[in-house]
């Protein structure tokens, strides 16, 4: 059962949390907590356990830090496991693309996205804004509309 | 990485943005040794129209609407899956009717859905007819759902608790007609198309997905299940009142474009009958949760809500910190995958092939771009 | 009308009333089989096809001309420019060019040449000079592919129609069309040599880039080939001279094959071009019902299936004529 394996895979990581979750709630069966530092072995683990990365994502949570989340599912047993990861901003976050080539292009959004950086990326580029893009929008302090509405030319 | 190739004896072919085979706005940059592909660079983004941002910024009502815009051609699915994870949010339960409701007009998508990536496919492959008969078959299901959701592609038709519109006898009657009329379809295109040579001799052993490269690159939908692995989230997560109806989930063996495009046969298949139980069972009811609140506050937390939709597994994560407005929202969509893995396949293939590979995993620039 | 005659002599006038026939009986035809085009498309497709100008559509063709002939004529900056402007023109002479032999009944016929068959596969095979010259002239990647393939692909498919059509060649003796359409006078050679016409109606699909051998324009891949860079009136060129090369290989089907003009009651010529438009009927038919064909294993096709077959057959028509 893999409710059982995932938790005993990951325990030699030493990890901050790793509980079952509420599912009927959130959708996943365990929670974990981890750095980001610890992330490339939770990845090494997952994948030993036959996982899948389903997601993977960023959210601006705080002035002080990200947090990196990610799901990893399935396909022959249902167990959704969710990772959070705290990430201090401007701090670089080590990259799974090694293990998950999948997380690729998840982590060049991130970075186009919040401009959260993945160290040994093979190809950290943005991906879904233009390559001169100065900003990145998904971050609180980006404004919710252009502050100055363009006049109509007359 | 593309070099310019002056040098060497490789040049650069550039397919797309605006292409008639790349089923949105897609750029691939080719690096070609004559016919064959050396490497290939996806450039994507241009249809990003900023949909989380703007989640953030809408309240969760206001962000109905968009959900049917990221992927237009099985809005519904995305419909539910919102809707699912902000009812999880809330601890709403949905009515049975509406459960129903939302599963035959959701299947009814999926039809329209991959009758349509059908008739685009065979169009790209350079058969025209398959594509006419498809749409005709398109336009009965889109009047059918037109008279209950009020649209014909980017429906907005879930609601937070159940669905705005009940279903009338001119509907389920025109259903049950549709999909009799449907079966007998099937014949034509399995002559037409499944027992071709040309068509056979284009799809089988091209594009082959093994199933080590889904796991490490996370595919989901037909292209999984084409490669062999039986994971379809209404029968590996069940949801919504799918567990009430008794269906099959096809599985291919080689992983090649042919097992594919069998896969979303027979998915079609399926769906019809999915449909016929799910209409036989109606059963009487509410169409909207009682106690749904008017203003949309969910408690502090997060939910992640996966559906299947035409082309894969779509995942909603929703993090909320109780105000009006979703703190996160991220659209987990399966073309983002399945895209990312496309790319290795086209390697040592001949570029008449890139465009068989690509139309065969089904992608819709849009919900990739968002 | 003396006068005419005594300068140019009755061959000269005959030479001269001919072109202008033939000239008139091309644009007619484009103009026919344009619209029949469409109209046999939209019905396999459940469809009417063009209904509103004219009575079932059937001025549509000219509207489209119309059209074409006031489009602005774009030349791309970085084209070869001769080479450019000459493709449109050099794709379409020769083919105009071939109805000098064709026999549309039993006594119209503009020049009864003893080399009838073998001119009209010389001049067929400019047409692919042309696609080379479209698609290197206009400086663009997809139009350079375009060309390549047209090329490979009639180089690949011109040597089975050869041998297919030695073979009746074999049965008369004679390069002449009008002899050839004479030596069916018991029966027609289709009945004899079915694989032939098989063949023949194969190579002929390939040779005209039409579905499923139409790679070299094909629109979903390479946006439109060699002439992804013509517009207006260069691109009509090349519009018409497809479809008056179908027009010629059809006449060559029905010549080799059906007995030419021959058949009872109605007038030769009408027979002639009942056979003809059945033949075009045939190839328009694949076109809306088959897939694209890749290259690679078009040209697979050619080398390791047609080729063998074709002298397979030349072979057995040799044995037969031998022993009966």
């Amino acid at each position: 059962m893999l409710i059982d394996s995932i938790p005993k895979a990951l325990a030699p990581l030493n990890l901050e949390k790793v509980a079952p979750g509420e599912y009927a709630q959130t959708g996943c069966h365990l929670e974990v907590a981890a750095t980001p530092e610890q992330m490339p072995g939770v990845a090494q683990a997952m994948l030993k356990e036959g996982c899948f990365l389903e997601s993977l994502t960023a959210v601006d949570t705080s002035k002080a830090a990200f947090t990196l989340v990610y799901h990893f599912a399935n396909f022959h047993e249902l167990c959704r496991t969710v990772v959070h990861a705290s990430l201090p901003k401007e701090a670089e976050a080590p990259t799974i693309s090694h293990v998950y080539p999948g997380a690729d292009w998840y982590e060049r959004e991130v970075y186009d996205l919040f401009g959260i950086k993945f160290a040994g990326h093979p190809n950290l580029k943005r991906l879904l804004l233009p390559e001169d893009a100065d900003f990145h929008p998904l971050l609180k302090e980006f404004p919710a509309e252009a502050e100055t509405k363009a006049e109509p030319e007359k | 990485m593309i070099t310019s190739g002056i040098e060497e004896k490789t040049f650069v072919l550039n397919l797309g943005p605006q292409h008639p085979s790349t089923h949105g706005v897609l750029r691939v940059l080719l690096e070609m040794d004559g016919e064959y592909i050396v490497a290939a660079e996806p450039v994507i983004g241009y249809g990003h129209r900023a949909h989380e941002h703007m989640a953030e910024n809408r309240n969760y009502h206001q962000f109905l609407p968009n959900m049917g815009r990221v992927d237009y051609l099985h809005a519904l699915a995305f419909n539910q899956g919102y809707c699912m994870a902000v009812e999880k949010l809330l601890g709403i339960t949905v009515p049975e009717r509406a459960e129903y409701i939302r599963v035959i007009t959701n299947e009814l998508n999926r039809l329209t859905s991959h009758l349509l990536w059908f008739g685009a496919y065979l169009m790209d492959l350079g058969a025209f007819t398959p594509f006419l008969y498809c749409f005709d078959d398109r336009e009965h299901i889109l009047d059918l759902l037109d008279r209950i959701t009020g649209s014909r592609l980017t429906y907005c038709f879930f609601r937070f608790g159940g669905v705005p519109a009940d279903l009338d006898e001119d509907f389920i009657f025109g259903c049950r007609a549709f999909i009799k009329r449907l079966r007998s379809r099937w014949v034509d295109y399995h002559n037409l198309v499944t027992k071709n040579v040309i068509f056979i001799h284009r799809t089988k052993d091209v594009g082959v997905f093994t199933k080590e490269q889904c796991l490490l690159y996370g595919i989901t939908g037909p292209n999984l299940r084409g490669s062999g692995i039986p994971y379809d989230i209404r029968k590996s997560e069940p949801y919504s009142a799918y567990p009430e109806f008794d269906f099959e989930i096809p599985i291919g063996e080689n992983g090649d474009i042919y097992d594919r495009y069998i896969v979303r046969l027979r998915e079609m298949e399926q769906s019809c009958r999915i449909i016929e139980q799910a209409l036989d069972k109606l059963p009487n009811g509410p169409i909207m949760a009682e106690k749904v609140p008017k203003r949309i506050k969910p408690p502090v937390g997060e939910v992640y809500q996966a559906v299947e939709t035409a082309r894969g597994e779509f995942g909603i994560y929703i993090v909320s910190q109780g105000d009006v407005k979703p703190y996160r929202i991220k659209l987990r969509v399966p073309s983002f995958a399945n895209l990312s893995l496309m790319v290795e396949s086209f390697k040592d293939n001949l570029v008449a092939d890139v465009v068989a590979i690509l139309g065969s995993i089904d992608v819709v620039i849009p919900e990739i771009d968002r | 009308m003396d006068m005419v005659t005594q300068t140019l002599g009755i061959e000269g006038f005959r030479m001269i009333a001919g072109l202008i026939g033939v000239i008139a009986l091309v644009s007619v035809n484009a103009l026919f089989l344009i619209w029949m085009e469409r109209k046999v498309a939209a019905h396999m497709q459940l469809r009417p096809g063009p209904m509103e100008v004219g009575p079932h559509g059937a001025l549509q063709t000219i509207a489209d001309a119309v059209k074409l002939m006031g489009k602005e004529l774009i030349t791309p900056e970085e084209v070869d420019r001769p080479i450019y402007y000459l493709a449109p023109i050099v794709v379409f002479l020769p083919v105009l060019l071939t109805f000098l032999v064709i026999p549309f009944s039993q006594t119209m016929i503009i020049k009864d040449m003893n080399v009838g068959i073998v001119l009209i596969l010389a001049f067929s095979t400019l047409t692919v000079l042309a696609i080379l010259m479209a698609g290197w002239a206009s400086n663009n990647k997809y139009s350079v592919f375009g060309a390549i393939r047209s090329v490979a692909q009639n180089i690949a498919y011109e040597i089975p129609l050869l041998v297919t059509v030695m073979s009746i060649i074999l049965m008369v003796g004679s390069f002449r069309l009008t002899d050839i359409v004479a030596a069916q006078s018991r029966y027609w050679f289709i009945l004899v040599q079915p694989l032939a016409f098989i063949l023949f109606i194969i190579c002929a699909t390939a040779e005209t880039n039409r579905t499923p051998f139409d790679l070299p324009e094909a629109e979903s891949e390479l946006v439109a080939g060699f002439h992804t860079e013509y517009s207006g009136m260069r691109f009509a060129l090349f519009f018409l001279a497809e479809y008056t090369n179908m027009f010629i290989v059809s006449a060559v089907a029905a010549v080799l094959f059906l007995g030419g003009w021959r058949g009872p009651i109605l007038p030769g010529v009408v027979w002639f071009l009942l056979k003809v438009y059945a033949v075009i009927f045939l190839i328009m038919w694949f076109r809306w019902t088959f897939p694209r064909v890749r290259f690679d294993q078009l040209v697979t096709f050619a080398w390791k299936i047609l080729i063998p077959l074709s002298f397979v057959n030349l072979l057995l028509t040799a044995l037969a004529l031998k022993i009966f």
